[in-house]
């Protein structure tokens, strides 16, 4: 255990370790939100409304008296879910998606990343609040709409990645023993290029997390009462002049979770690297 | 049971293919090559990089498919396999690749990577498929214990073994090498011939050996084609071509063996 430790390179993992206690402590929060929080997020108190922070509310109280503090870890449930169910999503379609492309080439392949550049020729977020018009105000439909909007990223880079494993010998050889394409894709390929999905990913949650506050802050995204980052700042910015912190504290939180979910994608980015390897 | 197991006739390949702008980006890998196998013999194909040996190899494999002329393999044209005949086929024809270092799947063992075949053609239960790689790798030479390693620990003379192990587990009747040496240091590289040359003899196989190298190719051919431009020049048996060489090219390749001397003197 004692050699373990020793071994283990630090100043490798170094970005990785930061980002992953950011995030670490925000999924904590976010996961024992009813225990963590020190207050309901939903009660309401309107002598307290809008108090700068104090001891009894440490980040101070929104314009209906509720306490911010436990309102922004509750939204991180929100923040959370997303990036997570977006970021998977994403994965998930757009690695299948490249790979097939990839490795059957010509007409699917043609059909295929066609598709795909027109799903990148949008702006990200019109492309999601289109989605959410056609899918309905809902967070699950967020979830869905940040999704595909990261599919198309995934799909060129694992369709890129593809293309360099199919030039390797290993995968005539599975060929040529026989091997069904489905086990050669899951086998032979989808194990070799997963580093820089991987990294893709890291980087896919901290825009998912930016995209969720943008829908909410439009009024798309997480709906009232529920806190979400996003509505929290929309909020804030009626009050920014006599309450500050109701914008500062949910934009801090955007951007904790952001800086941290970079450094682990630039870490991990680094570590698998090969050429970095000393 | 035909005489000839590998029987190529007219067989060419065209890679590229017409734009709607820019003309047509053709370019004839492979022309009307025609090549007869007889069962148990080693036919060598020379030739220089980007002569087409290694396209004529992959299309005798079945692994792309040549645009004019036919293949026979054990009189049966492969171009026209499908299902369960296919998976006959791939049981029949092995190849061994060139490269060491990507002829195996870096994330897997030896062993995994040698009981994929078996696995892939239900052949075995687990345990019977762990013994049969363990008596394999002793069989190629290597200690049993190479199964729970992974390509990057190995040399390369001990991988092109594992490459040699994986094409011949499946008992196949032909295996066909795609410059099974030429990335090795020339100790190993007669080292793996010589495993080449006395595992095909005690299975009987039938193979096409493919090299730019004349010294190997004339060590381990009963027969040998000489390639150039993606036709073939010239053949004969291994003693009418190196004693007599008709084509020129075939001469000028014999002239630029640096030892040919030695080669020569050999005979």
């Amino acid at each position: 255990m004692i050699g373990l430790l020793n071994d283990f390179d630090w100043q490798r993992w170094r970005l990785v370790l930061i980002g992953g206690t950011i995030i670490g402590i925000l999924v904590i929060c976010a996961l024992f939100a009813p225990w963590v929080a020190p207050y309901s997020p939903y009660d309401l108190d309107v002598v307290e409304m809008l108090q700068p922070p104090s001891a009894a509310h440490p980040l101070g109280t929104d314009e209906l008296g509720r306490d911010l503090l436990s309102r922004t870890i509750y939204a991180a449930r929100i923040s959370m879910e997303v990036a997570f169910i977006a970021a998977s999503v994403g994965l998930v379609f757009g690695t299948v998606i490249g790979i097939v492309a990839a490795y059957f080439g010509g007409f699917v392949d043609l059909v295929l990343m066609r598709f795909m550049e027109l799903l990148f020729s949008f702006p990200a977020i019109l492309l999601a609040v289109v989605l959410m018009a056609s899918l309905g105000t809902s967070i699950l439909n967020a979830m869905i709409a940040i999704g595909i909007v990261f599919i198309p990223g995934f799909a060129r880079l694992s369709r890129a990645a593809t293309e360099v494993v199919l030039r390797e010998q290993y995968v005539e050889s599975a060929r040529a023993i026989g091997m069904s394409h489905r086990r050669i894709i899951f086998v032979e390929i989808l194990p070799n290029i997963l580093a820089p999905l991987l990294v893709e990913a890291a980087v896919a949650f901290s825009y998912a997390i930016l995209l969720e506050s943008a829908l909410s802050f439009l009024g798309l995204g997480a709906q009232p009462p529920e806190a979400s980052w996003g509505n929290m700042l929309n909020t804030g910015r009626g009050f920014m002049a006599q309450a500050p912190w109701l914008s500062i504290v949910p934009g801090a939180a955007i951007f904790l979770s952001v800086l941290g979910f970079n450094l682990i994608g630039d870490g991990l980015r680094d570590v698998l690297d090969p050429h970095m390897k000393e | 049971m035909s005489a000839e197991m590998i029987q190529l006739k007219n067989v060419g390949k065209v890679f590229g293919q017409r734009r709607i702008f820019g003309g047509s980006t053709e370019f004839a890998a492979v022309a009307d090559v025609s090549l007869k196998v007889a069962r148990g013999q080693t036919l060598g194909i020379v030739g220089e990089s980007g002569s087409g040996k290694s396209t004529l190899l992959r299309m005798v494999l079945n692994l792309i498919h040549p645009t004019s002329g036919s293949i026979h393999i054990d009189g049966q044209n492969i171009a026209a396999l499908t299902g369960r005949n296919e998976k006959a086929f791939r049981r029949k024809v092995q190849p061994i690749f060139q490269n060491p270092a990507s002829s195996f799947n870096p994330r897997q063992s030896i062993g995994a990577i040698l009981r994929a075949p078996l696995k892939v053609h239900g052949i075995g239960t687990p345990d019977s498929r762990r013994d049969r790689v363990s008596t394999l790798l002793e069989r190629v030479g290597l200690p049993a214990e190479f199964a729970d390693r992974h390509p990057h620990q190995l040399s390369g003379g001990q991988k092109q073994r594992v490459a040699i192990a994986r094409a011949i587990i499946l008992e196949p009747q032909i295996v066909l090498a795609d410059e099974p040496t030429s990335a090795l240091d020339v100790s190993v590289q007669a080292q793996v011939l010589e495993l080449f040359r006395q595992t095909r003899e005690e299975m009987g196989l039938t193979s096409i050996f493919v090299s730019h190298n004349l010294a190997v190719i004339r060590q381990v051919s009963d027969t040998v084609a000489v390639m150039r431009l993606g036709r073939i020049v010239e053949t004969g048996t291994v003693d009418e071509i190196f004693a007599n060489p008709k084509h020129e090219y075939t001469q000028a390749l014999i002239a630029a063996v640096p030892d040919h001397g030695t080669i020569m003197a050999q005979t």
